[in-house]
């Protein structure tokens, strides 16, 4: 019998249901003898989760980019802001490409790691108490509590990135830390911004996090050839469960919050929106291309795949 | 609480690379300590920044984490070298004698392995974050602001070797005094009975009242 | 082996240890580093070719633990409260507070017992750690009430049982250890602790009277203070409700749009308290001990911390916490009893543990059984077993088991807080000091059964907090 130990963190959520999943397929297709042991918080810090897979404590895990962008650059080409993704599933699509880009494959093979899946994340929006932002001038000292590309972003138009955990979130919120928070609509929820929040952008989109599913290689290597079938055979059925969780049972919870909490929805006119593009899409990117190619990525590359891509229209 | 040194010493080597590491010791427990005033005036600038100029410090979160390590492990041999890390001594408390030297002997032989293999560990930790060929070395950063975090995990090795050499230093007072059967050996923290440690802590707050 | 059975053996071993007199933190680590090889072994099937992967792979587990846990901004309250103690002692805060309840409430009967309770309480509005406080209230307090004939036992008892107040009334080092174990709201936390340690100070200020309205002779009121001589007291003890206040404003935003959070609050309050330090003549050399001594007791807390959360990290995979909470929950008792052993045992533990050392090493598999007890993190109020919320049952119980680890450091026999009164007066035995708490385990026994009965008690400012 094979077991493996996966490390997850938080609680099971929207988020983790696909590697909830996995592991049910798994074990039915092998007949419990291919099985996972799903651990929230138990085996690492979620920001070690990479450092536990290069040693070989557990054989699964999954992490967020943007936690540790030195220890994985080639996947933060994901969390660039305004890469113009619409869907959860064109988001899966995109990261399942860049995942099995040559460079990425050798990044995380430092880390003894091979990418399984991503945990795809609609866009990012802000929420929050005062005063909503409606114009590009009202974000001029405007602290928000966003991170990565996202934060990058909004600092271009002069926003101030505040870094909490999200756990502090609400409590900086309501402290007037920060004045507004950037999160997907699920985090939103249960980090309790809805319970404060009274108003959330609709459609700023100014991008999201990317959050993989990796193993260890050796583990990998390790499977018998029926196991590693059971294992691979599943990831579409992974994939279409995640996919159909998130819009059913998470977003269909968000809008009614919404109404309910009587959060103002804050919908942003395309000349707005095509200004805020313009000033921080272009100059993030390239920022991002000059300090990774510094570190040896391909990163022109990366980022032309990624555009072409979507661009493609697939 | 306040544990002040109770160890003995005298002219012999042993005593005086005992003093010597304890200077080195000392240093280390001061950085800690000046990393916890650093760690409040940070805390004011970025109040100060936020609320009086509007301007939030960018990355607190990240400086605390980088400062944090070194409060936190940095004077962990200066604690030991006083014997300031608590256990219980109900039943160590009653040996006397060689009995008590080789009973202190195993544990510290025990305590010696253990640091022996985190120091191997913590610097494995540390050679994930760092890579020779990468901007500023760095292959682990912190959330917001990039910083890289490998010098704090570097931290750890060198504060655990500290102690690792203190604990060779122990082991090596505790032999001799398992040779000798001393009473009083010199370069190792005394076993006293609770009050006279309270004592010594009382006394340490209490200074300023005495003049 | 069942990895439940390797994180029962593993830790017998480490009580053993630490019975045998090993430094509890490093006790912990080296438990734990040897449950994780055993584990990595045991999934190898103890083949001996392997042994030298489960060695490396558990020393590198383990070797992440000391610097990924302390690097964490929540964690950065305890050494800030620990300066903020040691810099009201030289700011001479401490002897302002006393003389200004002595003044004040006096004349009551045992009035100086009285003032040493609310001196003590209001010097824990700045004092994270109780047995500084007693060792502080030790050599202020107790000749005064000699010199006005008080029995000294009793006097050495008051002081004694005061310092536990300094951990629950916020700031609190060890209610800041409790949040981090279990994951809960530090504000939140230290919030939830004013009222029952406000609460535990008016018991012993009852107790007190009762006492000395018996016994004549124990604690004659103190009087002749005129108003003149009152208002004159207050200006030098401002600071601390200078301190009191900046450190509600942050942790509790009483109105809305406030300053900041508690990480920040106490780093204010230490800033405060060190320019009244050094207005109050403390310079580099004072400064410099003040450091090395919150240097020395932070990194005895952080070992401890790091140390155990090794242990926590093998029991991770051992999965004993939700073995032994399954089991919990299984038992055909009533819950409320359940709850009440646990406390119990906590009692008999304490009697011979150091509190942060037995909070750290037992949470981890207690909390959880207790949440499940209760129905789980996320169960609502009416769904509950004990009528509160998970995140209100986290509270709770942090609550009732800080105090119950502060009634450790009065009980024999290893009463912290009891050795260090009777080190600082040579004319005091520890049994003596012993003695003069005695009726003080009366008064936390009547504040923990109330804490018990009463949750509303703990949460109601919580509650209101959360609106
Ligand atoms: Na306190
Ligand atoms: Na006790």
């Amino acid at each position: 019998a094979t077991e493996w130990n996966v490390s997850l963190w938080g609680k099971r959520r929207a988020f983790t249901e696909h590697v909830e999943k996995l592991a049910e397929l798994v074990s039915a297709k092998t007949n419990g003898e291919f099985t996972m042991n799903i651990s929230y918080g138990g085996l690492s810090k979620n920001t070690e989760n990479l450092d536990g897979i290069s040693i070989g404590a557990f054989e699964m895990a999954q992490f967020c980019a943007g936690y540790h962008a030195d220890k994985n650059p080639s996947i933060t080409v994901l969390e660039l802001p305004f890469l113009g993704v619409t869907t959860l599933e064109q988001e899966w699509d995109v990261s399942m490409m860049v995942y099995n880009h040559p460079a990425t494959v050798a990044d995380l093979a430092r880390w003894n790691a091979i990418l399984l899946m991503p945990s795809p994340l609609p866009q990012y929006n802000i929420a929050g108490a005062g005063e909503p932002p409606l114009t590009l001038g009202d974000f001029q000292g405007l602290t928000v509590r966003a991170t990565g590309g996202i934060g990058e972003a909004l600092t271009l138009i002069g926003a101030v990135p505040t870094s909490v955990t999200s756990e502090e979130a609400r409590q900086a919120l309501d402290s007037g830390i920060v004045r507004t928070v950037a999160f997907a609509p699920h985090a939103h929820m249960s980090f309790g911004i809805t319970e404060a929040a009274k108003w959330w952008t609709s459609n700023l989109n100014p991008g999201t996090v990317n959050c993989p599913i990796v193993v260890n290689s050796d583990a990998m290597a390790a499977l018998s050839d029926s196991h590693r079938e059971a294992l691979m055979s599943s990831l579409e059925e992974a994939k279409r469960h995640y996919l159909d969780f998130y819009e059913n049972e998470t977003m269909s919870k968000w809008w009614p919050l919404l109404e309910e909490k009587g959060i103002q929805q804050i919908t942003y006119d395309e000349a707005l929106l095509a200004e805020f593009r313009e000033k921080a899409a272009g100059p993030v990117a390239q920022k991002w291309i000059a300090d990774n190619a510094a570190r040896g990525l391909p990163a022109q590359e990366l980022y032309d795949a990624v555009v072409a891509f979507l661009n493609s229209g697939s | 609480m306040a544990m002040k040194a109770s160890v003995l010493g005298d002219d012999t080597l042993l005593s005086r690379l005992d003093r010597a590491l304890y200077r080195l010791e000392q240093f280390f427990g001061l950085i800690s300590g000046l990393a916890v005033f650093g760690l409040m005036l940070l805390a004011v600038y970025s109040v100060g920044g936020r609320n009086l100029m509007n301007q939030p410090v960018r990355g607190y979160v990240d400086w605390i984490e980088v400062i944090m390590p070194l409060i936190a492990i940095s004077g962990i041999a200066y604690a030991q070298r006083d014997g300031g890390h608590i256990r219980m001594d109900i039943l160590v408390g009653k040996l006397r004698g060689r009995a008590l030297w080789i009973a202190e002997f195993i544990s510290t032989l025990l305590i010696f392995m253990l640091i022996v293999l985190l120091i191997w560990g913590s610097w494995a930790h540390f050679q994930r974050s760092f890579d020779i060929n990468a901007p500023l070395f760095s292959r682990d950063s912190t959330i917001d602001i990039k910083l890289p975090i490998w010098p704090a995990k570097l931290l750890v090795p060198v504060a655990f070797s500290v102690l690792g050499l203190r604990l060779v230093l122990q082991l090596w007072a505790y032999g001799r005094a398992i040779r000798t059967g001393s009473a009083e050996p010199v370069a190792v923290p005394l076993v006293e009975d609770v009050a006279a440690i309270a004592a010594r802590e009382a006394s340490a707050v209490s200074g300023r009242e005495d003049r | 082996m069942d990895p439940i059975d390797i994180g029962i053996y593993v830790s017998l071993g480490l009580l053993v240890m630490v019975v045998l007199g090993m430094r509890v933190a490093f006790a912990a680590a080296l438990a734990g580093l040897i449950g994780l090889i055993w584990i990595f072994w045991d999934k190898r099937d103890y083949d001996w070719a392997q042994l030298g992967w489960a060695i490396t792979v558990a020393t590198k587990t383990a070797g992440q633990v000391p610097h990924s846990k302390v690097a964490s901004q929540a964690l950065s309250l305890i050494p800030t409260f620990i300066l903020i103690g040691y810099l009201a002692y030289y700011a001479g805060l401490t002897r302002a507070l006393f003389e200004a309840a002595k003044r004040w409430i006096a004349w009551v009967p045992g009035g100086l017992a009285v003032s040493t309770v609310f001196a003590t309480a209001g010097f824990a509005a700045v004092s994270g750690a109780s047995v500084a406080t007693s060792a502080v209230f030790a050599r202020i307090a107790i000749p005064e009430m000699v010199e006005n004939n008080y029995n000294k036992k009793f006097a050495a008892g008051v002081v004694a049982a005061a310092g536990t107040l300094a951990s629950l009334i916020p700031p609190s080092a060890i209610l800041v250890i409790y949040a981090i174990i279990v994951e809960q709201d530090v504000g939140k936390l230290l919030l939830a602790g004013f009222i029952p340690g406000a609460f535990s100070a008016l018991i012993y200020t009852l107790i007190i009277i009762g006492i000395a309205v018996v016994f004549k002779s124990v604690g004659p009121p103190i009087t002749g203070f005129t108003w003149r001589q009152r208002f004159a007291s207050l200006p030098p003890a401002l600071p601390i409700v200078a301190v009191v206040v900046i450190i509600i404003f942050f942790v509790y935003n009483p109105f809305g749009d406030a300053w900041g959070t508690p990480t920040e609050g106490g780093a204010i309050g230490a800033f405060i308290v060190f320019l009244m330090a050094v207005w109050r003549g403390m310079r580099w050399p004072e400064l410099k001990s003040a450091l090395l001594e919150t240097a020395k007791l932070t990194v005895m807390i952080f070992t401890i911390i790091w140390g155990v959360l090794i242990y926590v990290r093998f029991l991770g995979f051992a999965d004993l916490p939700g073995a032994f909470s399954d089991w919990i929950t299984s038992l055909e008792m009533s819950p409320m009893l359940i709850l009440i052993c646990i406390l119990l045992a906590y009692a008999v533990l304490g009697m011979f543990m150091d509190a942060i050392g037995m909070l750290l090493l037992t949470l981890p598999v207690v909390y959880p059984a207790v949440m499940a007890l209760n129905g789980g993190e996320t169960v609502t109020a009416e769904a509950s077993t004990f009528g509160m919320s998970g995140t209100m049952c986290a509270i709770w119980f942090g609550i009732l088991v800080v105090k119950m680890a502060e009634f450790c450091l009065i009980t024999p026999p290893i009463g912290l807080n009891c050795f260090v009164v009777a080190g600082v007066r040579d004319d005091l035995s520890v049994q003596d000091v012993f003695k003069g708490v005695t009726p003080f385990f009366i008064a936390d026994g009547i504040t923990i059964a109330l804490l018990v009965a009463f949750p509303m008690i703990v949460l109601w400012l919580p509650m209101m907090a959360a609106g």
